[in-house]
């Protein structure tokens, strides 16, 4: 689901990386965030929302509205749209509000 | 505690040419935002700009970001700090900020506040379904990241964001189904609508979502049409199979800031929720804090970049900065916004912005 041509834009893409999403590797690019390499992977549901389970996945994708939190590398509640992936990193699902302490 | 004389909160269209204005009047400025990257949402606007030159009509919104940001970034009077998120304004005038996983404070003498709009939703039934997303997201992840929203769209708004983003969706080769709009008027330029007609998308006005189908992601819309008193009739149900909608139904002023820091806010309806209130030369009811772009009335990025540098000259003015002919650049940023808001279009923010203004002292500025 990446665009290969475009009458305007050129996309200069990072080098390539793997990361996890649930212990699955993943390939992205360096300079996207997070969100948009897993939308790459197919990957639309990033959470259940707390009460009566209904699939969630981002909304503004600009770090507004936090439909998209998700656990990276250990830390939960982390807006994935504005975060960068990175080589290794280790994105999960996050189950219920998190706990940071 | 940081020192700064004036601290600009968000590097959009308006915090840039705040930037860029105050610092022409010997201002030191302190410009932050909380992205890696300025620029605001014009990385994203692959469209080129109306208005006049000096909005810099014609030109592409991402070629516009550039030119601003080549002002600020080698300016000796601009310190930018990007992936830093102002947290607060305080009584005392203290400001905090986390850059980066760093908290500290900063102690500014003028603030412009230019944190810009969210996105708006609308409710129906399953509307939070993945694949529901708002109009700038699909920009953002198609613009900026290259990737595809999805196969097949319905667009909800037929304002101009709705149209621009339907056409960029079929440049990135998307399909747009049908672009839907409860109002009996398409919202945007004729321009266009037009070209969107032209590559035969349909634009069903007077008609809303009755329901968005999919159990774990977006799987179908189906829309209904409206009479004249905007309820839906029974039986005038059509149904698209498709994988994204994009909502388009405007967007509303981050003004948590302006809030927290007691400036008088009013709900004007006509520039997308609770803006502030303010006089002529953009500053708020506390003084010291300005204002400038989508944060104090929703409008178009061209009308932020004219607020922007109206506010940087105010706010630099404020701290005794002056210029010789600075009544005569602020009247020209008026005659711009004016313009920018004339006609039709702009009669609802004409409306709104008549309903915040009040009038103070310091309309006219001391001049060498």
């Amino acid at each position: 689901m990446r665009i290969q041509e475009h009458p305007i834009l050129i996309f200069e893409r990072g080098s390539k990386i793997t990361f996890t999403y649930n212990d699955m590797l993943l390939e992205g690019y360096e300079g996207e965030t997070i969100a948009a390499a897993l939308h790459a992977a197919g990957v639309r549901v990033l959470s259940h929302s707390h009460e009566k389970h209904r699939p969630r996945g981002f909304f503004c994708a600009i770090g507004n509205c936090s439909s998209c939190l998700m656990e990276v590398d250990g830390e939960p509640n982390v807006r994935i749209c504005v975060e960068m992936v990175k080589d290794g990193m280790a994105v999960r699902t996050q189950e219920g509000k998190g706990d940071i302490l | 505690m940081k020192p700064a004389e004036v601290l600009i909160i968000g590097g959009g269209p308006a915090g840039l040419c705040a930037a860029i204005s105050a610092a022409e009047l010997g201002c030191k400025v302190l410009l932050a935002d909380r992205n890696k990257k300025l620029g605001g949402q014009l990385v994203k606007q692959t469209h080129m700009f109306f208005g006049s030159e000096k909005q810099y009509a014609s030109v592409r919104g991402i070629d516009i970001a550039g030119i601003l940001l080549s002002k600020v970034e080698n300016n000796e009077n601009v310190e930018i700090l990007s992936d830093t998120t102002i947290l607060g304004i305080y009584e005392d005038g203290v400001v905090t900020a986390d850059q980066s996983g760093n908290y500290f404070k900063i102690r500014p003498d003028a603030i412009i506040v230019a944190t810009g709009a969210s996105e708006k939703t609308l409710a129906f039934p399953y509307n939070d379904l993945p694949g529901v997303y708002g109009a700038g997201a699909v920009q953002t992840l198609m613009n900026e990241y290259g990737v595809k929203p999805g196969n097949r769209v319905v667009m909800l708004g037929a304002g101009n964001i709705g149209l621009i983003v339907s056409y960029q969706l079929m440049q990135a080769g998307v399909e747009v189904a049908a672009i839907v709009d409860a109002s009996p008027k398409i919202g945007g330029y004729l321009v266009h609508a037009s070209k969107i007609r032209r590559m035969g998308v349909p634009i069903y006005t007077g008609h809303t979502v009755k329901e968005a189908h999919g159990t774990e992601t977006l799987k179908g819309v189906t829309i209904w049409q409206l009479d004249d008193k905007w309820n839906p009739i029974e039986g005038t149900e059509k149904r698209f199979d498709v994988d994204v909608m994009c909502i388009s139904v405007g967007l509303t002023p981050l003004s948590e800031l302006l809030w927290q820091a007691g400036c008088e806010m009013k709900y004007v309806n006509e520039l997308g929720g609770f803006v502030p209130v303010r006089n002529e030369d953009l500053e708020t009811s506390v003084k010291g804090i300005f204002v400038a772009g989508d944060v104090s009335g929703v409008e178009e990025a061209s009308s932020a970049m004219v607020e922007g540098f109206l506010a940087g000259l105010s706010a630099a003015n404020y701290l005794g900065y002056t210029i010789y002919n600075i009544n005569e650049k602020k009247n020209d940023l008026h005659q711009q916004l004016n313009a920018l808001r004339s006609g039709p279009v702009g009669e609802k923010i004409r409306k709104g912005i008549s309903e915040l203004i009040f009038s103070s002292e310091a309309a006219v500025s001391k001049e060498i």
